[in-house]
C-alpha cells in the first residue's frame, strides 16, 4: 500500500483539526482560559451549516459567509455574558463555567435537534479524485483544506497588521501591561473569544460534508484542540496550524502501520511528550507558561 | 448537620406512599434516554409509547413509570431499585444498553421483579441461569450467524472485519470470528476502531489490501455513513459488505443510496416480513413520528405489549413470572417464546432477518421463509 | 474538644442511619453514592484543595481500584480485601508515573497532562484483553467472610469508613507540617521552593495519598455494583464530577466537599428520575394532564443534563468559593 495516501488523507484531515485549534489556542493566549466548550462551538457551526444547506439551500462552502459572522457574535456576547465574569477567577473554576456552558448548549441541541445525526450530503460528499496512481484525494476535505489555509493566512495578517490585531497581540504577551498602555483588554477578551468561536464553527461547518452532525458531535474534537495547541505553544496560530496537521498525520500513520485503536494512545504520548520536553511548544516562546 | 440533612431527603424519598395494588397495572421501562446512546434510547421510547397506546385501545389500562438511566450502570441499578421498592411496579422492561441491562439483570431474582430486556445484545444477559430475566431479542451471535448462513451459499473464501471499539462490536465480532473459522473463511483483515472519528480511510485501505471476499462491519449511527462513504471514496469494493444491525439498519443509511446500496445487514425486524401486524406498525410509526422505525422500536413496542398484556392479567410479580415462562405470543416480531436451550435461560429464541438495502428500500433476504426478494451478491457500485 | 463531640455525634447518625430507615435498598443506594462521591472529593481534595493541584485526571485512580480488584476476584477468586490493597498499590504506581509528568508542570498544562494521562489509562483498557476490554467486566459472585454483599449495608458501611479515614487525613494534615507545606506549595509554589520545602516530594505525597483513597472507593464500587467498564469508571465525566462537587462544596476546606456530594449527588438523582415533576403531581399542586405536567413528565425528564448545566454555571458564577465559601464571607 502506498505510504502517500495515509500521508494525504492525514494532512487533509490535519486541516481541520488545526482550524479548531487555533480558535483555542487564541483563547488560550488571549484570555488565558482553557476552553472546554469549544467542542459545542464547533458543533453550533455544523448545525448552522446543516440548516442554511437544508432550508436555504446553500452550499456549506458558501454558508461560511453567514456562520461566521453569527457565531462571532455568539461567542463576543458569551464572554461578555459569562466568561470574563470569570476571568480572574482560579483555572478550575474557569474550566468548570465552560464545561457547564457546553453541557447547556449540547443538551438544549439534544432537546431541540433530537440526538438522530443529521447527515448533510452534498454532490461531492464521497467524491474523490486519483492525482497520483491509487492514492484517492477526498474531494470535499482538500476544500476543507483549502478555505483553512486561506483563513490561517487571513487571520495571520489580521493579528500582525491592524490595529485591533496588534492590540490583542499585546492582550496576549501580558495583559496588565497592555491595560496600562491604554488597551481595553475586556473589549479584546469579547473579540477574542469571539473569534476563537467563529473559528470552532467554521471548522465544523468545513468538517460537516464529510462527517455528521449530532449534538455531541464536537466533543471528538475537544481533546484533539487541546492537545493541539499545546503542540504548537499555547497562543501561537501558526504552531496551531503545524500541530494541527502533525496530529493528523500522526493518527492516520499509527492507524495505517501501527493499529487503529491504539492512534489515540500515541496522540496522547506524543502530547506528553511534548509537555515534558518542549513545554513551551514547537513554536511557542519560552517561558510564555 | 449531615444526618439532619440525610433524614429530610430521606424522608423527602419516602414522602410519598406506595400503592401496591393500585387499579391500573403499574410497569417500569428503563430506558437510554439522555447519554451516548439517546438516539436508539428514542426509538425505544416511541415503540413503547405506540405500544401503551394500542393497549388502552383495548381496554388495557396500564400506568407507565419511565426512568433514564443515561447509559449509566450505576444509574440503571438505581432506576430499577427505585421501581421495585418505592413504586412497586410487578415488572420492568429495558435497559437499553448491554452493560446496564447486565446490572439489572443480576440484581432481578433478589428483588422477584420480572425484567423484560427488549434489545440488548450481550449474551451472558441471560446465560447466568436468572430466574427474572427474559429477552425478547436474539442475542450477538445470532447477527453474524444469520450473515454467514445468507451468504453461505456463494462460497466465499476470506473475511476482514471492521468495527467499533465498543462492548456490542467486540462481543460481536467475536463470535463472528467463530462462525467464520466454522465456514472455514480466512481472516485476512482485523480493523478496531474508536467511535466518532472523522477519518477511517488509513483502516479502510488496508482492508482494501487484503482484497477480502467479505467485508464484516459493526458500527453505530452516522459511523456508518461515514464508513461506507470513504469506502467508496478509496475504492473498497468486496463482494460483499455484512453490517451487524445498528448503524446499518437505519433508514437513513438506506437513503443514501450512492454509498448503502446492495449493503447487507442483520436485523431482529423489518417492516416486510410477513409477522402479523408488522406491515401495520411500520406505516403507524411513520405517520406518527414522521420517520421509519428500527428493530429497536419493534422490540420495545412488542416487548412493552407482552408485559402489559401478562402483567394486566397476573396482577403480582411471581404470577407475571411464570406466566412469562409459560406463555407464548405472536405479534410484530413473530412467534415468541421464552425458553431455556443452548445455556440461554428465558431466552426468546428469535430468528433474525438478512436484508439488503436495494433501489433505496431495505428488502428482507433472508431467511427464504420470510423474504420475497433475493440476495444480490457480489456487490457492485 | 467541642469538635470531637460534634464529630462523633455526626458519626454515630452516620452509623446509626440504616437502623433507622430500615433495609429500603433504594436509599440506602443514594446513600451509597452520596456517601462514595464526599469521599472521591475528599481525596480530591488533598492534592486539589490543599495542594493547589488542581487534577482532572481522578478517574485513572478510581478505575486502577476498580479494575485490579475486579480482575483478581474474577480471575482468581481472591479475598476482595487483598485486592483492594493491590489496587492501592496499583493506583500508587500510576500515581507515581503521573506525578514524575505532571509535577514538572503547572496551571493548563498541568491540568491538560492529567487528562492526557487518564486518557491513556482509560485508552489502553478499552484495548488490552485481560481487562475486558470494550465488554467490561461482570462480577456474578463474591463472598468476604460471612456478610451479605448482595445487601447494601456492608457497602454503606464501607463508603463510610473510607469517608471517615480520609476527612481525618485531612483534618491531620491541616495541622501537621506536611500541610502547612502543601498550602505554602499552593499560595507560591516558588515561594515554597526557595524556604527549602521539597516542593516534588510533598506534591507527590499528596498525590499519593489522594490516589490511594481514590482507589478504595474505585474497588468497593466495583464490588458493590458487580459490573465495571471504562465508561462508568475510567471517564473524564467522573474527574469532572469529583471536581465540581468540591468545588461546589468549597474547595480548601475539610467539609466542603462532603456538603457538595450532599447536596449535588440527591440533586442529580432528583432531575434524573423526575421527582420534582412527580412530587409536584401527586401533591396534587399540578395537573398531570395539563400543559405544566405535560412538559414536567416529558420535556423535562429529558433536559435533566441542562438542568445539571444551568446549575453549575450559576455557582460558579454567584458561588465560586462554594458554600462554605459563602458562610466565610458572613462571619
Amino acid at each position: 500500500m502506498s505510504f502517500l495516501q495515509p500521508l494525504i488523507s492525514g494532512i487533509l484531515t490535519g486541516g481541520v483539526y488545526a482550524l479548531a485549534g487555533i480558535g483555542m489556542s487564541l483563547v488560550f493566549g488571549v484570555m488565558n482560559i482553557s476552553n472546554f466548550a469549544h467542542g459545542d462551538l464547533m458543533m453550533l457551526g455544523m448545525y448552522l451549516a446543516f440548516f442554511a444547506f437544508t432550508l436555504l439551500h446553500i452550499d456549506p462552502y458558501i454558508s461560511l459567509v453567514l456562520i461566521i459572522p453569527i457565531s462571532f457574535f455568539f461567542g463576543y456576547m458569551m464572554e461578555r455574558i459569562f466568561i470574563n465574569k470569570v476571568i480572574h477567577h482560579p483555572h478550575q473554576n474557569q474550566i468548570l463555567l465552560t464545561i457547564g456552558l457546553g453541557l447547556i448548549m449540547s443538551n438544549t441541541a439534544l432537546l431541540a435537534f433530537t440526538s438522530d445525526p443529521k447527515i448533510l450530503t452534498t454532490t461531492y460528499s464521497s467524491s474523490a479524485f486519483n492525482p497520483f496512481g491509487d492514492v484517492s484525494v477526498s474531494v470535499p476535505l482538500l476544500l476543507s483544506f483549502l478555505i483553512t489555509c486561506a483563513i490561517t493566512i487571513i487571520l495571520y495578517f489580521f493579528l500582525s497588521k491592524t490595529s485591533t490585531g496588534m492590540a490583542l497581540r499585546a492582550t496576549s504577551q501580558n495583559r496588565e501591561a497592555a491595560q496600562l498602555m491604554g488597551i481595553n483588554v475586556a473589549k479584546m477578551s469579547a473579540i477574542a473569544f469571539g473569534i476563537g468561536t467563529a473559528l470552532a464553527a467554521t471548522a465544523g461547518a468545513l468538517i460537516a460534508p464529510t462527517y455528521y452532525i449530532h449534538p455531541l458531535a464536537g466533543h471528538t474534537f475537544l481533546l484533539k484542540a487541546f492537545t493541539i495547541c499545546v503542540l504548537g505553544g499555547l497562543g501561537s496560530v501558526v504552531g496551531a496550524g503545524v500541530g494541527g496537521i502533525i496530529i493528523g498525520v500522526v493518527e492516520a500513520m499509527s492507524s495505517t502501520y501501527l493499529s487503529s485503536d491504539w492512534k489515540d494512545v500515541i496522540v496522547f504520548v506524543i502530547f506528553l511528550a511534548v509537555l515534558l520536553l518542549r513545554p513551551q511548544g514547537l513554536f511557542g516562546k519560552k517561558g510564555g507558561q | 448537620m449531615k444526618n439532619k440533612f440525610v433524614s429530610i431527603v430521606a424522608a423527602a424519598l419516602l414522602a410519598f406512599p406506595m400503592l401496591a395494588h393500585a387499579a391500573p397495572v403499574k410497569i417500569g421501562f428503563i430506558n437510554s434516554i439522555t447519554g451516548k446512546e439517546a438516539q436508539i434510547g428514542e426509538n425505544l421510547t416511541n415503540g413503547a409509547a405506540m405500544a401503551i397506546e394500542d393497549l388502552k385501545a383495548k381496554g388495557i389500562q396500564v400506568e407507565l413509570v419511565k426512568e433514564d438511566d443515561g447509559g449509566d450502570p450505576k444509574n440503571a441499578l438505581a432506576a430499577y431499585e427505585k421501581l421495585v421498592t418505592r413504586d412497586a411496579v410487578i415488572g420492568v422492561v429495558g435497559p437499553y444498553t448491554s452493560g446496564c441491562a447486565n446490572v439489572v439483570a443480576s440484581r432481578a431474582d433478589q428483588y422477584q421483579v420480572p425484567l423484560l430486556v427488549p434489545a440488548a445484545a450481550k449474551e451472558e444477559i441471560t446465560m447466568k441461569g436468572y430466574k427474572n430475566v427474559f429477552r425478547l431479542n436474539a442475542p450477538a451471535n445470532v447477527y453474524s450467524q444469520v450473515l454467514m448462513d445468507a451468504v453461505k451459499a456463494f462460497k466465499p473464501k476470506t473475511i476482514a472485519f471492521v468495527y467499533a471499539a465498543t462492548d456490542f462490536g467486540v462481543s460481536t465480532v467475536k463470535t463472528a470470528q467463530e462462525n467464520a473459522a466454522k465456514m472455514g473463511l480466512q481472516e485476512v483483515a482485523n480493523e478496531k476502531y474508536q467511535q466518532g472519528q472523522p477519518d477511517y480511510r488509513p483502516s479502510l485501505s488496508k482492508v482494501k489490501a487484503a482484497n477480502p471476499d467479505l467485508v464484516f462491519l459493526v458500527s453505530y449511527d452516522a459511523d456508518a455513513i461515514l464508513l461506507m462513504r470513504q469506502a467508496k471514496e478509496i475504492g473498497l469494493a468486496p463482494k460483499a459488505f455484512l453490517g451487524a444491525g445498528a448503524g446499518y439498519t437505519t433508514a437513513q443509511f438506506a437513503q443514501q443510496t450512492e454509498i448503502s446500496s446492495l449493503v447487507v445487514s442483520a436485523t431482529q425486524w423489518t417492516d416486510d416480513v410477513n409477522w402479523p401486524g408488522a406491515a401495520d406498525f411500520g406505516r403507524r410509526y411513520k405517520a406518527k413520528y414522521a420517520k421509519e422505525p428500527s428493530y429497536h422500536a419493534a422490540c420495545a413496542y412488542e416487548a412493552m405489549r407482552i408485559m402489559v398484556e401478562t402483567a394486566s392479567k397476573a396482577k403480582t410479580a411471581p404470577k407475571l413470572r411464570a406466566d412469562l415462562k409459560a406463555g407464548s405470543w405472536n405479534g410484530i416480531l413473530g412467534p415468541v417464546k421464552f425458553a431455556d436451550y443452548a445455556g440461554f435461560t428465558n431466552q426468546n429464541n428469535h430468528p433474525m432477518l438478512v436484508q439488503q438495502i436495494q433501489n433505496g428500500k431495505y428488502e428482507t433476504v433472508y431467511p427464504a421463509q420470510f423474504s420475497k426478494k433475493a440476495l444480490v451478491y457480489p456487490f457492485k457500485r | 474538644m467541642k469538635q470531637i463531640a460534634f464529630l462523633s455525634v455526626l458519626a454515630a447518625g452516620a452509623v446509626l442511619l440504616p437502623l433507622v430507615i430500615g433495609e429500603n435498598p433504594y436509599v440506602i443506594g443514594i446513600l451509597i453514592s452520596m456517601l462514595m462521591m464526599a469521599a472521591l472529593s475528599s481525596a480530591w481534595n488533598i492534592l486539589g484543595g490543599y495542594a493547589g493541584q488542581y487534577s482532572f485526571g481522578h478517574a485513572a485512580y478510581f478505575g486502577a481500584g476498580a479494575y485490579t480488584t475486579m480482575i483478581l476476584v474474577t480471575l482468581y477468586n481472591l479475598n476482595p480485601l487483598f485486592c483492594i490493597a493491590v489496587g492501592i498499590v496499583v493506583a500508587s504506581i500510576i500515581a507515581l508515573i503521573t506525578g514524575s509528568i505532571v509535577f514538572r508542570l503547572r496551571g493548563h498544562y498541568f491540568g491538560l497532562a492529567s487528562i492526557a494521562v487518564a486518557e491513556v489509562v482509560r485508552l489502553s483498557v478499552l484495548n488490552f484483553n485481560f481487562t475486558g476490554g470494550a465488554q467490561g467486566i461482570l462480577l456474578t459472585d463474591v463472598a468476604l467472610w460471612n456478610l451479605d454483599l448482595n445487601s447494601k449495608i456492608p457497602f454503606y458501611y464501607g463508603m463510610l469508613l473510607v469517608l471517615v479515614v480520609t476527612l481525618s487525613i485531612t483534618a491531620y494534615l491541616r495541622r501537621s507540617k506536611t500541610g502547612y507545606y502543601l498550602q505554602a506549595i499552593r499560595e507560591d509554589q516558588d515561594a515554597a521552593a526557595s524556604l527549602g520545602i521539597n516542593i516534588y516530594f510533598y506534591k507527590n505525597k499528596a498525590l499519593l495519598l489522594s490516589a490511594a483513597l481514590t482507589s478504595v472507593l474505585g474497588s468497593l464500587y466495583g464490588l458493590y455494583i458487580r459490573f465495571i467498564d471504562t465508561s462508568a469508571v475510567l471517564d473524564l465525566r467522573l474527574s469532572i464530577e469529583i471536581i465540581l462537587t468540591a468545588i461546589i462544596g468549597g474547595v480548601g476546606t475539610l467539609w466542603g466537599p462532603v456538603i457538595g456530594a450532599l447536596l449535588l449527588v440527591p440533586l442529580a438523582e432528583m432531575l434524573r428520575s423526575n421527582l420534582i415533576g412527580d412530587m409536584l403531581i401527586k401533591a396534587g399542586l399540578v395537573s398531570e394532564t395539563s400543559g405544566v405536567g405535560l412538559f414536567l413528565k416529558g420535556s423535562l425528564a429529558n433536559a435533566h443534563v441542562l438542568v445539571y448545566g444551568i446549575i453549575t454555571v450559576l455557582c460558579i458564577l454567584y458561588l465560586p468559593k462554594g458554600i462554605l465559601g459563602l458562610f466565610r464571607r458572613k462571619k
